[in-house]
């Protein structure tokens, strides 16, 4: 029936093109805002451990990341052990016992990037108690 | 119009278009709201590490931005420690439990750690224990 009423008028088929375009422009305006353009950031987080007392998860000494500026080259120590690469980082904790946590201090010219390196290496290597130690003034 | 409709016998045809229209509006809409609080956040030069997704809905109670000067800053003003010290109180007494309430902080990567030692320090002191650093995933990095 309704075919024959096209026919008749040599019309195609009367589309609605008012809410088509709507909805293509609602499902670009939708592409639009969920693609993400920026870099996603991320986060790692620490407990804060005040020198000499603070948060004590555990009765046992955690393993100690001191991060200090050796020749203007960033360098990771843990007790006479030392090493420059994040991943070689990552090596060392690997082999120390998780169960008493790591802390991690820095001297206070070392950039911050650094800090986030020794914080991500002791959560790569499987530390779940990780806290930082802030330099006293 | 309607009387025709009847006399065929059919019945009222119900018109998809204005409905799928209103269900993406409502999308866009909550999509939107829940993006805000990302948009509020001040461009900086975070470290590049994979880190930990951040997850939708679970914001910090409280965000630090570390400039590379060691400048700091909370909602894109600049603010001093003892400013800090008073905001993260304040946030802080609102808490049932002073443990919920954490902070990330998002440092310029080059900024000296002393910046950061010397802000931890200020918010130690008035009862914060937990804490995040903001860090930029690598490029191409899909998981943390």
């Amino acid at each position: 029936m309704a075919r024959k009423r096209f026919k008749r008028g040599s019309h195609l088929g009367a589309l609605p093109l008012t809410s088509m375009i709507d909805v293509v422009f609602l499902l670009l305006v939708y592409f639009l805002v969920t693609a993400n353009f920026a870099q996603q950031e991320r986060d790692l987080s620490s407990a804060v451990q005040a020198e000499g007392g603070g948060v004590r998860v555990s009765d046992l000494q955690p393993q100690i990341v001191e991060i200090v500026l050796s020749n203007s080259v960033v360098e990771f120590r843990i007790a006479s052990r030392a090493v420059r690469s994040q991943e070689a980082l990552v090596g060392l904790l690997k082999s120390l016992p998780k169960e008493p946590g790591v802390a991690i201090r820095a001297r206070r010219d070392v950039p911050i990037s650094a800090v986030a390196a020794a914080m991500q290496a002791s959560q790569d290597a499987g530390f779940s108690r990780r806290s930082y130690v802030p330099a006293d003034e | 119009m309607i009387s025709s409709r009847k006399q065929s016998g059919h019945h009222k045809a119900v018109d998809l278009t204005p409905m799928i229209d209103v269900v993406f509006q409502l999308i866009i809409f909550f999509m939107l709201t829940s993006h805000l609080g990302q948009l509020r956040r001040t461009e900086v030069d975070l470290p590049v590490q994979p880190g930990q997704e951040q997850r939708d809905g679970e914001d910090a109670a409280m965000i630090i931005d570390i400039g590379p000067g060691g400048g700091y800053m909370v909602e894109s003003i600049e603010v001093n420690l003892n400013e800090i010290h008073r905001l993260a109180s304040a946030g802080i007494g609102k808490e049932s439990e002073p443990a919920n309430f954490d902070v990330l902080i998002r440092p310029d990567r080059n900024a000296p750690a002393v910046f950061l030692d010397r802000l931890l320090n200020k918010l130690a002191g008035v009862g914060v224990t937990r804490w995040k650093l903001g860090t930029m995933a690598p490029d191409g990095s899909g998981g943390g």
